[in-house]
């Protein structure tokens, strides 16, 4: 009897406490979906319309403006710069031609930058930052791994670099931005262009490449690599014809991780990169030489920009909430491409 | 011929055994052997060997690039930091030649006193309040009952006036000085770029007439005695007006006025002190050669652009960093080491399967994203939420101010808990199998071996991940700069448990905030690379850390 009452007791405190955990597991992630999914929500009205073609083309495809806010024949205006301007022209040139007629022309009442029009640059910007620094991080990073888990041996200056990898994953990203501030942009003189910002973003995300391709490499049977050393080819054969191709994917999807990280980074290309505002886009440029020294507006640099330089209300919470899910879809495309591409290669790969 | 051979070998072995370098590589290669014969010893193999040195060389150096980004930065940021400490220790000997020092001494008679009259402005808004609310009084007759204290009030205000008037004085004198000296300074400057460009006439022209502090410093210090009698004629005074002070019927009330006066008489008995300062206080003292690395490391202010004197001191800022940290800590250890635990110990294949895409996904968000949410939604939210009566209880509440640390801190904490769950979880599922099948096998329930097995053995992996944590949220920078209300000050403990609801700036806010708008070169640029110093070795430092906990108290596997 006594025995029973024991057992009960204790399976009723395990399940309180197993269900405890459980409750943080599902806290954590319902912290997450909530704010993706506030984001989403309100975000949503910007990105998508009722009817075709379903996307609000115009906030991806144009470039930020300001909006002015109105009253005009009772009526409540929201125009873009442009169309303000056009709207004001229109109205002066009929005053001039009826110069008896009542038309007044309204003056802007409220005005809010960056939040008519689009984001058009920033997307390109981001693209372009992600895609430079990603080739950069990819290069440095597999050839690294391939020395460490191919050719080097255990000694002082392996050591050494494993030692350095490990501590520059810790290094905080406003660290690097200061870094790519210090070298690119003042010491080798490149300004704020995309080159200091590719450098500064592939050095940060360096350690995340170089681990992951290590696994991948790792994760290749000896026997693959015994096996053609048994056949005369030599070490660079080797790994050129049984070792990397039977590691890329896995080299690839882990670094798309790296690549969703560099893409949400806004510390390191604070001062290395982004422009608050450019007009022109990135390949307007003079002369092919310039489109390596030029900087760029960057998505989430802008939505810094427009969450902390203007006013919160119903006019700004388009471009600020619209801005903010274009980058989580952008962002959410990798990470999710990544997950599900590893999860397939993971069952297609074993050995 | 043995180096070649021993190249060709395959050294992924290595991981395994690491050979005694080219001593025998026969006795590990069984390849090496059997290569040397075969291959004849023409200008092609040569060659090839060669090529296989050069792409060896290649993906060596690829490998040393890592090494070299870390010297990197270690150089840039001390190149651009270090000079820091000679400019401020410049700064800060400039600060006592021309007297502003002298003047600061004297100051804090006068910031002392400012803060007993806001204690008294406050008393008497509360007892208008007590008077008008609960005496019903008319708000004419709730004044003409605070005649008596408007009047005590006004008299104690008026006390500092000719403290005020000496500081106001001498501080322009003082002020005068600095810009001379700042000015000369320039020109000389200008001198010696015109001298190194080669313009040996033209800097002929410029004259620098050097600013003579002992000179100048005269007429400040000939205040002294003036000083000494403002303080001491206001000290007399306050003591009179004191001894006829009005008291309150009301017993809230009566003790405000009491402590009041206990603060007040404080600082009458702290004047003396003030004016014995003063006295020592001489110009020509030189200034100790550490003296600028103390104000930055023990410096309460940080003081940018000011007309009087810049302070750069560390403090607020990284006790603003490590209260958001340590908030963000205390929400994110529990929840992640719990889900870890569940997700590692308790949940089914199927459950790990949706838990752990999921949390990666979590630590995909960016933190941008993040501090827009906390700027448009959660700090909005916290607020509304704490002005509910029934929440009155929770220290701190209602919040004052929408962004603050405790907002930064909720949403650092998420932007922590992948890491935390991520290596804590590997670490609970690397413990042996052995220790929970021997737990099982002498009848410890599913729980006991969780929490009193698994979970201890596993203890060095855990700390080690909330320690990696909080290095990710000490570095954070796009949270802390959007949320925790960028206030520059040193928060108020003695708030208690409440000071997780003040707005705080943080290391990584304000070289983000401040970076983009600073003269290159100056000494504020310099402190700011000097801020990006102590965030480096501070992560350096966790790191280490980590390393050394999970080193040292890792299992012997089994």
């Amino acid at each position: 009897m006594n025995f029973q009452t024991q057992r009960t007791g204790r399976h009723a405190r395990e399940s309180i406490v197993f269900a405890l955990l459980r409750a943080a597991t599902y806290a954590i992630l319902l912290c997450g979906t909530l704010i993706v999914g506030t984001i989403a929500f309100k975000g949503a009205p910007v990105l998508f319309k009722p009817s075709f073609p379903f996307i609000n083309t115009t906030f991806l495809t144009s470039a930020p403006e300001t909006l002015h806010v109105f009253e005009y024949d009772g009526r409540k205006m929201e125009l873009g710069d442009r169309e303000y301007r056009a709207f004001r022209g229109k109205l002066a040139a009929d005053a001039a031609a009826n110069p008896h007629s009542e038309i007044r022309i309204p003056h802007s009442e409220q005005s809010y930058v960056y939040s008519a029009g689009g984001i058009f640059p920033c997307i390109v910007g981001t693209l372009f930052l992600v895609t430079g620094s990603m080739v950069l991080a990819l290069f440095f990073g597999v050839s690294s791994a391939i020395y460490l888990n191919e050719y080097a041996r255990q000694n002082a200056v392996t050591r050494l670099i494993r030692l350095a990898i490990l501590n520059l994953a810790g290094v905080p990203s406003i660290v690097f931005g200061l870094f790519g501030f210090g070298l690119f942009v003042i010491f080798l003189g490149w300004n704020v262009s995309l080159m200091a910002g590719w450098f500064t973003l592939a050095f940060m995300v360096l350690p995340v490449v170089i681990t992951a391709s290590e696994e991948a490499l790792k994760a290749v049977p000896r026997g693959y690599r015994e096996a053609s050393l048994a056949l005369g080819a030599t070490r660079w054969q080797t790994i050129r014809k049984s070792v990397l191709p039977y590691a890329l994917p896995g080299i690839l999807t882990s670094s798309i991780l790296g690549i969703a990280r560099v893409a949400g980074e806004t510390a390191p290309i604070m001062f290395t990169a982004a422009y608050v505002v450019r007009d022109q886009l990135p390949w307007q440029v003079a002369k092919l030489g310039d489109f390596l020294f030029q900087g760029v507006m960057a998505l989430p640099y802008h939505i810094y920009v427009v969450s902390t330089k203007i006013p919160q209300n119903e006019y700004t919470e388009r471009v600020q909430y619209g801005s903010t899910l274009v980058f989580l879809i952008l962002v959410a495309l990798i990470a999710a491409a990544s997950i599900l591409l590893r999860n397939r290669l993971r069952k297609k790969h074993q050995w | 011929m043995k180096t070649r051979s021993n190249e060709t070998a395959p050294e992924n072995e290595a991981a395994a055994t690491p050979p005694p370098d080219g001593t025998n590589p026969g006795a590990h290669s069984p390849f090496a052997g059997s290569r040397s014969p075969l291959a004849p010893d023409s200008a092609q193999a040569v060659r090839r060997s060669l090529a296989a040195r050069g792409i060896r060389a290649f993906f060596g150096s690829t490998a040393l690039v890592s090494l070299l980004i870390l010297t990197l930065i270690t150089i840039f940021l001390f190149r651009e930091g270090l000079p820091f400490f000679g400019a401020s220790q410049r700064e800060i000997a400039l600060y006592r030649q021309a007297g502003l020092e002298y003047i600061d001494i004297l100051r804090r008679a006068e910031t002392g006193h400012i803060g007993l009259v806001r204690q008294l402005s406050d008393i008497r808004l509360r007892a208008f309040q007590h008077f008008v609310e609960t005496g019903h009084l008319a708000v004419s007759d709730a004044n003409a009952r605070l005649a008596a204290f408007d009047n005590f009030a006004d008299r104690f205000s008026d006390a500092i006036g000719p403290v005020r008037g000496l500081v106001s004085d001498i501080g322009e004198a003082a002020t005068g000085i600095k810009t001379r000296a700042a000015v000369e300074n320039d020109k000389a400057i200008q001198r010696q770029q015109l001298l190194d460009a080669g313009k040996a006439s033209e800097a002929g022209q410029i004259k620098i007439e050097p600013v003579d502090f002992q000179k100048e410093i005269k007429p400040i210090l000939d205040t002294l005695p003036a000083c000494r009698d403002a303080l001491r004629s206001t000290a007399d005074e306050l003591r009179a007006i004191l001894a006829a002070a009005p008291s309150f019927d009301g017993r809230s009330l009566a003790a405000r006025m009491e402590t009041f006066q206990k603060r007040a008489r404080a600082y009458i008995a702290a004047l003396p002190g003030i004016e014995n300062e003063l006295s020592g206080w001489t110009p020509s003292e030189p200034v100790r050669w550490h003296a600028s690395i103390v104000s930055f490391l023990t410096g309460r202010e940080w003081i940018t652009a000011s007309f009087w004197q810049d302070w750069y001191g560390i403090l607020p800022l990284f006790t603003g960093s490590l209260l958001a940290s340590l908030i963000a800590l205390a929400i994110a250890v529990p929840f992640g080491v719990g889900a870890a635990i569940y997700t590692s110990q308790v949940a089914a294949r199927r459950e790990q399967s949706l838990i752990k895409p999921a949390i990666e996904f979590i630590s995909a968000l960016p933190s941008v994203v993040l501090g827009f949410f906390g700027i448009a939604v959660l700090g909005e939210l916290l607020r509304s939420l704490s002005q509910s009566p029934w929440l009155d209880w929770l220290p701190g509440f209602p919040i004052i101010e929408r962004l603050n640390a405790l907002t930064a801190g909720c949403l650092l904490a998420l932007i922590s808990m992948p890491t935390i769950f991520t290596l804590a979880e590997d670490a609970l599922t690397n413990v042996p199998r052995a220790l929970r099948e021997a737990s099982f096998a002498l009848g410890a329930s599913r729980l006991q071996t969780t929490l009193r097995i698994i979970t201890p053995a596993a203890l060095s992996g855990i700390i080690s991940a909330v320690l990696l944590g909080f290095g990710r949220v000490i570095g954070e920078t796009m949270v802390v700069l959007l949320c925790a209300g960028n206030r520059i000050a040193i928060p108020d403990f003695s708030a208690g448990p409440a000071v997780v609801t003040q707005p705080v700036h943080t290391m990584t806010g304000i070289i983000a905030q401040e970076m983009g708008e600073v003269v290159r070169g100056s000494t504020h640029y310099r402190a700011l690379f000097v801020v990006g110093m102590t965030l480096f070795i501070l992560s350096l430092a966790i790191n280490y850390a980590a390393q050394k906990i999970l080193r040292r108290y890792r299992l012997p596997s089994a």
